[in-house]
């Protein structure tokens, strides 16, 4: 088998030029915005600055809606719950505590405090492994009911429905008032775009395409969520805080569920995932609501009902991409960069096969649905450098055993263990940490992130992202960069995924998960929807893998020819059970086998 | 001449962006047991899902008893006395063996006969129309899908991998029941397959599919055919 | 003794509020956010038969007729485009909510109205004295889930619709029209939110944003009863239950949140509600 010819490292010179060109319009943005902001006060009159701070205000309280929905994929009803937390921390604490700069900051505490906390908490309810996002949406909207109810019940201490208000604050003009609001928003914005352009940025998205795929890659999805919602809670907790301190009054209906989906309507109405257009569309709604909706009190909020339908219906990304394309006449090509590709430092897995005795061992593993039986008595080890392919008639039980090893909660009993330590119960994030990398029967990427973001993210677990900047070099183990460069994707680090072909989809799925530098490949199908010559590259990849980087490589496969070309050992299933563990030669001559798949006489007369 | 049962013209399809069925023809007539082979993967469900309007077709074209059904929708092509058998979770457990036989027709009024029809090839289902179809066995639960097939005086059966898992005696009383279907009301039939026994048996005219291309086809009398089979079909 | 029949009509209400709902999301597979709109629908439906002079017994059958009109538009425009994007279509059905809910205000005026009740004052009941439409309620709310009961197991659309419920794909394949099945459930469920509607209005009164509690808990209780109206019953039972004691023994306000906070929590821990498996 000739081997692939050795990476050229020297590749394509990092492209920072594209990337720094978006900071300096961002910087020349935000200092316009600033410059707009200081002089807005002198030259507006009264009635609109009043109206602007709230707006600037809910504004960034839209802005971690947007993150948080349009970014991740959270459908959250429920920011305007800590909203209402910093708001009622300034208003319990102004009035029953009276007015200082000591009390000022207890109360900004206050509300940062108690919104983190009810954050986790929340947190913890909604977003558990396995939990349905109708399920996480029903939290959100059930979390600022109950706050809202419990101010309502608070009888004199919180005010009731009538709230608190004429309590002291700061002696502040309205017009500085105007700027700070105004400046917080603008940095709020800037620091966001920074945040969602970079590495950590696109794990959000990742996280919003495909979920499950990023568990697999070794991410504890639900502790970035929690992260994620806690910072959002406390962005949103201080804006409350400064919208009691301008007003001087606060009410339940700011923390209350009605708000809530009036944010998630402005930031649709917007356009989701874009920052700018929920920034913008806050700003005119709700200036646009203050003027009107004294004329037309109704109306108005029919009409903006309606837009709302609509755009969902017809226009899902809301009015900021129309907009923008009337500026820029015409959509653009991804921004996406040329990526440098390094061989990365890895731990020889030599030294691992050293350390344990076999890579997988599974003893006495079980599974159930109900009343059926998927698997039974799976007993088998396998060692570093072996192939070994798992073949055996639909519903024998593949996918299942594959999964097990992936996700320790999987299994109804028996024990497996991966490199001589036990998955136990762990999750697949958890799993990918022990060294198990699996690859999906479909090719199951994130299809809106370019190549390079997608691998990016796969090396997450090992490098972690940086919060504000994107990495010019990513760093590779040899045998990712032979996938990428035998199958021409390193010519394609700037494409999205969705515009791959089927195989090169497949190959980048392989990518990344070698990414991770696992000791144990599970692969499922990995030749499914493939042509000739992408199986029988894909073939010699694999056993390269084995032969030179000694991976344990455990295959699914329908296609015989594929299985018998490059396994080093079969496994067949039937019903649930192994019925033979051999070499190729072994299994290729078995009566046996040869009788499950050509459905003789003898097969299955006891079974039914 | 009469139309044909069911012509398809170079269909191609797949999902995503994935080609599965890669530029299928083929042709049966009315009375005719067509059966497609092939291994695992290769294409022979995506095909037939791709027939009945499951699976949105990428080119082709697929015509009915001489209707282009290019693009309808499932239900469209069930009505046009097309009986569809898919391969897994092809029966409603939770319902009962009545009610499973009950919504494979259009109106009620043709339960009674049908149910006679189907009682004489499968009696059992007599006695446990009130059971619930999860609670069967295997083999009847395959019996009990065949009979609701059968339910609606199908022109066409599309049927995929009926004999997975049964006993021979089962096979065996299957085989008679297709027969006998074929011969007295001329029902042409497309049976997905992999078990080559019953192919030989019970199959007219055949075809193999290999990673979603016909590779072989002809009639089943045909001298070589059977070898030509366990060749393609060989492990 | 009175407590039983406090919990007993709560429940009642509850179900009669919720059985339209449940049919969606177990047809559908999406909570319709519009349903507390269609409440309202309802609501005014009987004020309006109260305002022209007619027999208020009329108001539950003329709200049902409005409510399965104004459902099989909605789906059509709205709901159907939808199917592939179901937290949109949630969204989307809010938003109609809120149409719906202005609408009314711009034909009504914001103001609190009231409906003439069909029967009024009390009766005595084994020691207690007892609201006679309450009662009423109760039957209703019972007479409610048979039919609905009945549709579904005793007709042939019911059936069709139950196969549908369980397995969309199979049920097309056999050339049940699944497009038109969704029409029809999501226009009934309408239907019993408007009807519903009417039902409740004359315990309290009309005002545009009266649907809007009832939705919440509805859905809270569709979500924990998976698909089956047993257990939207006992759901109802046991979580309207909890919240007349917590109402009455604690705080009115708090027992308004009970249903809610112990749904999100009893999926938490067992996300199939009270369903089966």
């Amino acid at each position: 088998m000739s081997s692939l010819p050795a990476p050229d490292v020297s590749a394509v010179p990092a492209d920072t030029m594209r990337g720094r060109s978006d900071l300096r319009r961002l910087l020349i943005l935000a200092i316009a915005a600033l410059l707009l902001i200081t002089i807005g006060p002198a030259v507006l009159p009264t009635y609109l600055i009043n109206n602007l701070i709230r707006a600037f205000l809910y504004a960034s309280v839209a802005l971690t809606v947007d993150v948080l929905w349009g970014y991740t994929g959270i459908l959250t009803f429920g920011q305007s719950a800590f909203f209402g937390i910093g708001a009622y921390a300034a208003g319990l604490i102004f009035t029953h505590a009276g007015f200082s700069p000591a009390n000022a900051a207890l109360a900004l505490a206050a509300g940062i405090a108690v919104s983190a906390l009810v954050a986790v908490l929340v947190g913890w309810l909604a977003f558990y492994h396995g939990a349905s996002p109708l399920y996480a949406s029903v939290v959100t909207l059930v979390l600022p009911i109950v706050v809202a109810q419990i101010l309502y019940s608070g009888g004199n201490f919180t005010g009731s429905s009538s709230g608190l208000s004429g309590f002291d604050s700061f002696d502040v003009s309205l017009e500085a008032w105007f700027r700070i609001a105004g400046t917080y928003l603008v940095l709020l914005t800037a620091v966001a775009w920074l945040f969602v352009r970079s590495d950590a940025g696109r794990v959000l998205v990742a996280i919003r395409e495909n979920e499950p795929r990023c568990e697999y890659l070794g991410l504890n999805v639900s502790r970035i969520k929690i992260l994620l919602l806690t910072a959002c809670a406390v962005i949103a907790a201080i804006a409350g805080y400064a919208f009691a301190s301008v007003q001087m009054v606060v009410a339940p209906e700011y923390a209350g569920f009605v708000f809530g989906t009036e944010l998630v309507i402005w930031v649709a109405l917007g356009g989701r995932g874009t920052l700018i257009g929920p920034v913008v569309g806050t700003l005119l709604i709700d200036v646009s609501t203050a003027y009107l909706s004294g004329n037309l009190p109704f109306v108005w909020k029919l009409i903006v009902g309606l837009a709302f339908v609509v755009v969902i219906v017809a226009l899902p990304q809301g009015l900021a991409p129309l907009v923008m394309r009337m500026f820029r006449g015409g959509p653009k090509l991804p921004a996406g960069e040329t990526l440098s590709l390094q061989p990365a430092s890895e731990e020889p897995l030599a030294v691992l096969a050293a350390a344990g005795r076999h890579a997988i061992a599974v003893a006495g593993v079980r599974k159930h649905f109900g009343s059926l039986q998927v698997l039974e008595g799976i007993d088998f080890q396998a060692d570093h450098g072996e192939l070994l392919s798992l073949v055996g008639p639909n519903g024998a039980g593949k996918t299942t055993l594959m999964r097990c090893i992936g996700d320790g909660a999987e299994r109804s009993a028996g024990t497996i263990q991966v490199n001589d330590a036990d998955i136990d119960r762990k999750p697949p994030y958890e799993c990918v940490a022990l060294g198990v990398g699996r690859k999906f029967q479909n090719a199951n990427t994130f299809e809106t992130l370019t190549v390079a973001e997608s691998l990016r993210i796969a090396r997450t677990r090992l490098r972690k992202p940086s919060l504000w900047a994107r990495a010019a070099s990513l760093e590779l183990p040899d045998a990712a960069l032979r996938v990428i460069q035998a199958t021409g994707l390193d010519q394609k680090a700037a494409v999205q995924v969705r515009h791959l072909p089927h195989g090169q989809k497949q190959a980048l799925e392989l990518a990344m998960v070698l990414a991770l530098e696992p000791s144990v490949l599970l692969l499922d199908e990995p030749t499914a929807g493939l042509t000739k010559a992408e199986r029988t590259l894909i073939g010699q990849i694999l056993v390269e893998l084995t032969a030179q980087h000694r991976l344990c490589i455990l295959l699914v496969e329908h296609d015989l020819d594929f299985v018998r070309e490059i396994s080093s050992r079969v496994i067949v299933l039937h019903q649930g059970r192994i019925v033979l563990d051999g070499t190729v030669a072994e299994v290729v001559e078995s009566e046996l086998v040869r009788t499950i798949y050509a459905g003789g006489p003898g097969m299955g007369a006891a079974q039914r | 001449m009469n139309a044909a049962a069911l012509d398809v013209l170079q269909l191609r399809s797949g999902y995503g962006e994935a080609v599965i069925v890669r530029d299928v023809a083929l042709s049966i007539r009315p009375g005719e047991i067509f059966v497609l082979l092939g291994k695992n993967g290769m294409g022979k469900s995506t095909l037939l899902k791709t027939v009945m309007g499951f699976v949105p077709q990428m080119n082709g074209r697929v015509r009915a008893f001489g209707e282009d059904v290019s693009g309808l929708p499932p239900h469209r092509i069930a009505r046009k006395a097309i009986a569809y058998t898919p391969q897994e979770q092809a029966l409603f457990q939770d319902l009962s063996v009545r009610d499973n036989l009950r919504l494979a027709l259009a109106d009620e009024r043709s339960f009674a006969p049908g149910l006679e029809r189907v009682s004489g090839y499968f009696p059992f289902i007599q006695e446990r129309l009130k059971q619930r179809a999860g609670t069967l066995s295997g083999g009847e639960q395959k019996m009990l899908l065949v009979a609701r097939a059968l339910m609606a005086r199908p022109r066409l059966m599309l049927v995929d991998e009926i004999t997975e898992g049964l006993q021979p005696s089962v096979i065996e009383r299957l085989t008679a029941v297709f027969k006998a279907e074929r011969d007295g009301s001329d029902t042409a039939m497309l049976l997905v397959e992999q078990h080559v026994q019953f192919a030989l048996a019970v199959a007219d005219r055949y075809a193999v599919l290999k990673l979603g291309e016909i590779v072989d086809q002809g009639a089943m009398k045909e001298p070589g055919a059977q070898s030509r089979i366990a060749g393609h079909l060989a492990v | 003794m009175a407590q039983v029949f406090d919990v007993i009509t709560t429940a009642a209400i509850l179900y009669a509020v919720a059985a339209g709902l449940l049919i969606v999301f177990g047809v559908m597979k999406i909570i319709n956010f519009a349903h507390g709109g269609f409440l309202t629908v309802g609501g005014y439906s009987a004020l309006l038969v109260t305002q022209l002079g007619l027999n208020p017994w009329w108001s539950p059958a003329f709200a049902f007729a409005i409510g399965f009109l104004c459902g099989m538009i909605i789906e059509r425009l709205v709901v159907r485009p939808l199917y592939a994007r179901p937290l949109d279509a949630i969204l989307a059905t809010w938003g109609l909510g809120i149409i719906l809910g202005q609408l009314i205000t711009l034909a009504f005026g914001r103001e609190v109205q009231f409906v003439r009740s069909p029967v009024s004052g009390a009766i005595d009941l084994l020691g207690a004295s007892y609201s006679q439409y309450r009662l009423i309620l109760v039957i209703a709310a019972v007479a409610v889930a048979l039919a609905l009961g009945l549709l579904l197991n005793g007709t042939r659309l019911g059936l069709q619709t139950r196969a549908v419920i369980m397995n969309e794909s199979l049920a097309r394949g056999l050339g049940i029209n699944s497009g038109l099945v969704r029409l029809l459930t999501f226009s009934l469920g309408s239907a019993l939110a408007s009807l519903a509607g009417a039902l409740i209005t004359p315990l309290s009164s009309v005002d545009p944003n009266m649907g809007v509690p009832w939705l919440v808990n509805a859905f809270m209780l569709v979500l924990v009863s998976g698909v089956s109206q047993l257990s939207l019953g006992l759901a109802c039972l046991v979580l309207g239950g909890a919240q007349v004691l917590v109402s009455t023994y604690a705080n009115p306000v708090l027992g308004g949140l009970t249903i809610v906070v112990l749904a999100a929590v009893l999926l938490r821990l067992r996300p199939q509600g009270f369903a089966r498996e």
